[in-house]
């Protein structure tokens, strides 16, 4: 009896607070609410099939499609070249190490403020260097013209802020491979590439499984960095954008509900797919 | 291992204490916001039942002195809140959809009276201030009736104005101001070149309210208005103004005479980064008030008494000049009504309002406040001499000042503008031509009409 009624306070938080606003938000993604609309009306799959219908949608998925690939790939990559660093034993490390913590403790609004003014066509940091360094022969507008381009730079603001958590958590795993494990690699002639991919590497991979869930989830739910880089523009659009869009700037709560039940679907089959794919026992590697 | 039975008790009992109290802080808080919201059904007559009230605009605290007055006055203190406009529409949105508690007072923007009406969102205001007697005071008053109900009360008479910076413009030789576009235009080309500026004219490009502004602003600058009577789009012709204007709008952006990066910039950064900073020579969806709010203010402008406030230049002579007032009212989950209502008083007389735009010296003033929403106001300051560029304001607001719908705003502005302003961002940075962009936008006006 004693755990149940030491979970109760937690079971009743996350019920209040999850459960509940998740159901409520499933049920009504097929009524159609809007306050300049009423009375909230039953309508099936209707709100499903009117953001499957609009262009602005459409694209905001493509796009998220882009800010997650580049999310997973580059966090996840720099998160372990940044681990293998940090292994080693050198100067300043303790120092070296909370620098890289910083950007993960920082709010993300806060960072997407401080890179809106390096990429700033005017005064932004980032025209300056490259232009100092006779990369670029003018200055140029980074956000906002091209697609891809944006959706790049707005990912590398959260890039940078998610890939010292992915570093940390790669790191400890790295740190509890026996060093025996090495040793024998070295006695049996592995060089350092090879004690990567044939040690390294199958011993970290459910570090690697958690860093890649954890860069999925926030990349499709990347909204502070869109929104204050590039507005409600469609061109960097994201799906959690557009769900606010729909909802607050449209009033059409239950095209906010659908919209966000689905990107609630998407976020648990992806992140279950790739724990699937990636997460083994070291064990079992 | 075994915990002593008299420990497991008494974690039992703190953990389930934990929990209802868990559960009781949340049924507390639905139960509050629904007492929240029958309280707001009350008269605003009455006494008020607090102390204190919250006041949420976009706007900064006027001096802390005036408001202990209030406080004085009537034993309510204020607390302001301030939050940039785009911002606070979300907010007072999500606020009101929850029916949770958001301000005793907060923004009614002329833009979204139509919707707030509908919406039922905040309370009508006709019991507390008579509109017949206070509309020959203040003109922009109708903007904030919708149905017969007064939605909010103006507190300001703001209007986009076209600004120039007159030494660049003396510098290309240029001593008479152009009244038409088309010399506009030229004229702007010379300014540039004379004064070693790639692209000397600001209008902001982000998708932001103030683009969707500045395209109304444009429209009426060529004689038109983007919707007609019937809220139907006037602006499918290419010849129609609306047309036209965003023509106009893309064209300077294309062409270098917008710099590149307003693409991302949005109209108060256009004034306070820009116009300022002398790295442009002209604004052209400006506000009325930004001479001494913003140019003349030498802390923060490089252009002190340099700028100056022209008629807009249109299609054939001076266009008109889109009105954009501020106001205020009381949210439907409101706790202190009573007091809102006395802060609103207080806040839209006629001697603080001449108090807020600088009638009793820089200390007084409300930053970045423009005009008064009172002609009384508005007329005790330029007796007294106080306000900046007076004439050519006066020469504007009384000549072509105008609603930027015939209709009033309508009920479904919220979609209109993102749509509008989507749609010309897109179509200024290449991602759409303006065909499409007006096709978009029509057929979205088309979509909420239907809806109604």
């Amino acid at each position: 009896m004693l755990p149940y009624i030491l979970l109760s306070p937690l079971v009743v938080f996350i019920g209040a607070l999850s459960f509940v606003p998740t159901v409520d938000t499933a049920v009504e993604a097929f009524f159609r609410i809007s306050t300049l609309d009423p009375p909230t009306r039953f309508t099936g799959l209707g709100n499903f099939r009117a953001l499957f219908a609009s262009s602005a949608i459409i694209t905001s998925w493509v796009n998220t499609a882009a800010y997650v690939v580049i999310g997973v790939v580059l966090s996840v990559v720099l998160g372990t070249v940044i681990a293998l660093a940090l292994k080693q034993r050198f100067r300043f490390r303790g120092v070296i190490l909370a620098l890289v913590i910083l950007p993960w403790a920082l709010p993300s609004v806060v960072e997407a403020v401080v890179w809106s003014w390096i990429y700033d066509p005017t005064f932004g940091v980032m025209n300056s260097a490259l232009h100092s360094a006779h990369l670029i022969g003018g200055y140029h507008v980074w956000l906002g013209l091209d697609r891809w381009l944006t959706i790049g730079l707005i990912e590398i603001v959260q890039v940078w802020q998610i890939t010292p958590l992915s570093a940390l958590v790669i790191l400890a795993a790295l740190q509890s491979i026996p060093v025996e494990l090495y040793e024998a690699a070295r006695v049996d002639g592995a060089g350092v590439v090879q004690a990567f991919w044939r040690i390294s590497l199958p011993m970290i991979r459910p570090a690697l499984a958690v860093c890649t869930v954890e860069a999925l989830v926030l990349s499709l739910n990347i909204f502070d960095q869109v929104y204050i880089l590039n507005g409600i523009a469609p061109l960097g659009s994201s799906v959690m954008l557009q769900t606010y869009v729909t909802t607050f700037e449209d009033l059409n709560f239950g095209g906010g509900y659908a919209l966000s039940l689905l990107m609630t679907v998407a976020t648990a089959v992806l992140s279950m797919a790739a724990l699937a794919l990636l997460y083994r026992r070291p064990e079992a590697a | 291992m075994r915990y002593p039975g008299i420990v497991s008790k008494r974690a039992a009992a703190v953990a389930l204490s934990a929990g209802l109290v868990t559960l009781a802080a949340a049924c507390g808080s639905s139960g509050g916001s629904s007492t929240a919201a029958s309280s707001s059904t009350s008269s605003g007559g009455g006494s008020s039942s607090s102390s204190s009230i919250t006041v949420a605009v976009a706007y900064p605290a006027p001096p802390a002195a005036l408001l202990d007055q209030f406080t004085k006055q009537t034993g309510i203190k204020v607390n302001w809140v301030n939050i940039g406009w785009d911002n606070l529409q979300t907010k007072i949105a999500a606020a009101m959809s929850a029916n949770t508690y958001f301000a005793d007072v907060a923004d009614v923007d002329w833009s979204k009276v139509g919707e707030y009406q509908k919406t039922g969102w905040f309370e009508p205001l006709n019991q507390d201030f008579s509109v017949a007697s206070l509309e020959p005071d203040m003109p922009q008053l109708k903007t904030f009736i919708s149905n017969g109900q007064l939605v909010g009360m103006p507190f300001d008479s703001s209007f986009l104005v076209t600004t120039v910076n007159k030494k660049d413009f003396a510098k290309a030789g240029i001593t008479t101001m152009p009244t038409t576009l088309t010399a506009f235009t030229a004229d702007l080309k010379k300014v540039g070149k004379a004064n070693g500026m790639s692209s000397p004219l600001d209008i902001q490009f982000a998708t932001a309210e103030g683009l969707s502004t500045c395209w109304y602003q444009m429209t009426a600058a060529f004689g038109g208005s983007v919707l007609t009577t019937q809220d139907t789009p006037a602006f499918t012709s290419p010849s129609s103004p609306g047309y036209k204007a965003m023509t106009w709008m893309v064209d300077a952006y294309k062409s270098g005479l917008v710099p590149a990066g307003n693409i991302n910039t949005t109209d108060y950064q256009g004034f306070t980064t820009e116009m300022a900073k002398n790295r442009v020579a002209a604004a052209m969806c400006d506000y009325s008030g930004t001479v001494a709010s913003i140019y003349n203010v030498p802390s923060s402008s490089s252009v002190v008494n340099d700028v100056e406030y022209i008629p807009t230049p249109g299609a054939t002579g001076a266009g008109g000049n889109v009105a954009n007032p501020d106001g205020i009212g009381i949210p439907k989950t409101a706790k202190n009504v009573a007091g809102a209502v006395k802060f609103i008083q207080w806040f839209t007389q006629t001697e603080e309002q001449a108090d807020w735009a600088g009638l009793n010296g820089a200390s007084d003033v409300v930053s970045t406040f423009p005009l008064p929403a009172r002609l009384t106001s508005f007329n005790l300051m330029i007796k007294a001499g106080d306000i900046e560029q007076a004439a050519p304001l006066d020469a504007i607001l009384k000549a072509h000042a105008q609603p930027p719908f015939p209709n009033g705003a309508p009920p479904w502005y919220t979609q209109f503008s993102a749509a509008v302003q989507t749609n010309i961002h897109e179509a200024a940075a290449g991602q759409e031509t303006i065909p499409q962009a007006v096709s978009a936008i029509a057929a979205q006006v088309s979509q909420l009409s239907a809806a109604g």
